[in-house]
């Protein structure tokens, strides 16, 4: 009975809770199926009165829209795969290793997490002028990395620490050699750890504008949040077109996501050890 | 290239000697964070003690004038203000999307399971918008001219005549933390409702056989589980919050006035604004400083557990 009474009223929470949450999504999806005339007037409608894709057209075939979409999937494909590996033996160390230094280590891995970006950024750039790295898609794969890293070390190795030593030392005494046994034991059962983190840094790295507005200059260098960004200057914003390109821009994280997200919710740790 | 001496050096039965697995496993993160950002922050430190402005550009070097830019910074009654309305801002974020993230992600095992997926794909739709783009479409919605809220509220019938949400600080602030609020919920929600779903059901189960109340169950059985996850999404957000500066920057079209100055804005400002680099960084360490103290006992918590 009572889990009956809650349920309704939790789904009338969820219900508000899905048009609170998802109105700005909304208006951006209808706002790029409306015809210019629609868009910016004094009495906007709630549903198109005439559902138009002249918006999509627009925005897919102007310069540069299929170069940057390209470049940000090169950022975000690069990022992802070096900050998770990069962070995996960093976790592995931390997680399940004695060493001097290792709470210095912890410590500046939390830090960076605490730099204010916004004055970082003229060292960064001077940085990067020197090592020949600014307007390259390899200067800010470098970056992205950089400031992901912290968040996706610690993550992982709060999944680490959830696995028993008891695993690994069974592969040992089975005869496996220390990376064997991470590798065939660890590896699979972290599985959720990296595909949550992996979601973390696809989306910071896919949406992020700041950094490499600052760091590329060329246009065919930019990066989906640069060459979105054109569409607002200083005579104003126009919506339809990018409304269009965001709309399109977020479809690449939702289908990632879901094809992901069940990997998370069936937890593939839960019967390790009873198994 | 060190790892491979190693390999040829070491007799073949340990090749690799127990002490340095550590080091080289965390050998190419180190490099990662000390290559991009030890120059930066290094210069950060460096500037902040030196007078660097306009004519410093030119000529490409800064006077030193050891701690003067942290002293005037400290003097300045602006740079307090800032500071208490940053903090308040941080503090009503922090707290306003936590309790509405685990809320949420409470209500979400109850729900409806087809509620519960649509409520599931706005979050991630949520998260997925370019924060560029989503901060416009909320600037839209509370803009003067266009704004969809005013022209939603006379459709209603209400007459409600053109309005400037941002004159009054509080309206603005509020607004401006909606966003953000908003912005941060998917994380907050998707990953308590995590979990919440990791709690072993057994448990549950057998606090339920041993006639525990739903909010006993919450109390002694998941909340304890939950506490590290909570003291981790807490202690971001803050570090997340404090440094807010998109939202404000793109909702006040980029020429925020002082009264809506936040530690970031206000550094920002006095940087590119004002070309005074030097008291930009002093102000900016400033603002790490602050981070680290109110975080300090999150920062111990994690450090003794990376210890472990």
């Amino acid at each position: 009975m009572k889990t009956e009474k809650s349920s309704i009223s939790s789904n009338i929470s969820g219900v508000i809770a899905i048009i609170l949450m998802g109105f700005p999504v909304y208006w951006m999806i209808t706002t790029s199926l409306k015809p210019k005339d629609e868009i910016l007037t004094v009495n906007p409608t709630l549903i198109p009165h005439h559902l138009t894709f002249s918006n999509y057209i627009q925005a897919t075939t102007k310069d540069g829209f299929l170069q940057s979409l390209w470049n940000s999937v090169i950022v975000v494909f690069f990022t992802v795969i070096i900050s998770l590996a990069v962070a995996l033996f960093a976790s592995i160390a931390v997680a399940r290793m004695k060493f001097k230094g290792k709470q210095i280590y912890v410590a500046s891995i939390l830090l960076v997490q605490m730099l204010p970006l916004t004055a970082l950024l003229i060292p960064l750039f001077l940085l990067l002028t020197k090592l020949n790295l600014t307007d390259k898609l390899a200067g800010v794969i470098l970056t992205y990395v950089a400031f992901v890293l912290p968040f996706v070390v610690w993550t992982l190795r709060g999944f680490l620490v959830n696995i028993p030593t008891e695993l690994e030392e069974a592969a040992l005494v089975d005869g496996c050699t220390k990376p064997q046994a991470y590798r065939l034991v660890l590896f699979p059962l972290i599985a959720p750890g990296l595909v949550a983190t992996a979601i973390f840094a696809f989306i910071q790295a896919w949406n992020e504008f700041l950094l490499a507005y600052i760091l590329l200059s060329s246009p065919e260098k930019a990066t989906l949040p640069i060459w979105l960004a054109g569409y607002t200057n200083r005579f104003g914003t126009d919506w339809g077109p990018l409304m269009a390109g965001s709309t399109l821009a977020a479809i690449p994280v939702v289908i990632f996501f879901s094809l992901i997200q069940n990997r998370i919710a069936t937890g593939v740790t839960a019967g390790a050890v009873k198994g | 290239m060190g790892r491979v001496t190693i390999l040829k050096g070491a007799p073949k039965k340990d090749r690799v000697p127990k002490k340095i697995w550590p080091y080289l496993l965390i050998a190419p993160s180190l490099f990662c964070l000390a290559l991009i950002l030890g120059f930066p922050v290094y210069r950060l430190f460096t500037l902040s003690l030196e007078q660097y402005g306009l004519r410093e550009i030119i000529a490409g070097k800064g006077t030193f004038v050891g701690l003067a830019n942290f002293s005037e910074t400290l003097q300045d009654p602006e740079f307090w203000q800032v500071l208490r309305r940053t903090l308040i801002f941080t503090f009503a974020m922090v707290s306003v999307s936590i309790v509405a993230g685990a809320f949420l992600a409470h209500l979400m095992m109850k729900m409806h399971k087809r509620i519960r997926w649509v409520l599931n794909g706005v979050l991630i739709l949520v998260w997925a918008m370019p924060q560029l783009v989503s901060i416009s479409v909320w600037r839209w919605l509370f803009s003067f001219d266009f704004s969809i809220v005013t022209a939603l509220i006379n459709s209603v019938g209400i007459d409600f005549p053109k309005h400037n949400y941002f004159v009054n600080t509080l309206s603005g602030f509020t607004i401006i933390g909606g966003s953000v609020a908003w912005g941060a919920l998917p994380f907050i929600t998707i990953s308590v409702y995590a979990a919440l779903t990791q709690v072993p059901k057994d448990l549950l189960e057998a606090a339920e056989i041993d006639g525990a109340t739903s909010r006993q169950k919450f109390r002694h059985v998941i909340f304890p589980m939950l506490l590290p996850v909570y003291v981790i999404l807490i202690s971001l957000s803050v570090i997340w919050d404090f440094q807010v500066f998109s939202h404000i920057w793109i909702f006040l079209e980029n020429r925020p006035g002082p009264e809506y100055f936040t530690m970031a804005v206000y550094a920002f400002q006095k940087s590119f604004g004002m070309s005074e680099y030097g008291m930009g960084a002093a102000i900016s360490l400033i603002m790490i400083f602050v981070l680290i103290s109110v975080t300090w006992y999150y920062l111990r918590q994690m450090m003794k557990m990376g210890d472990e």
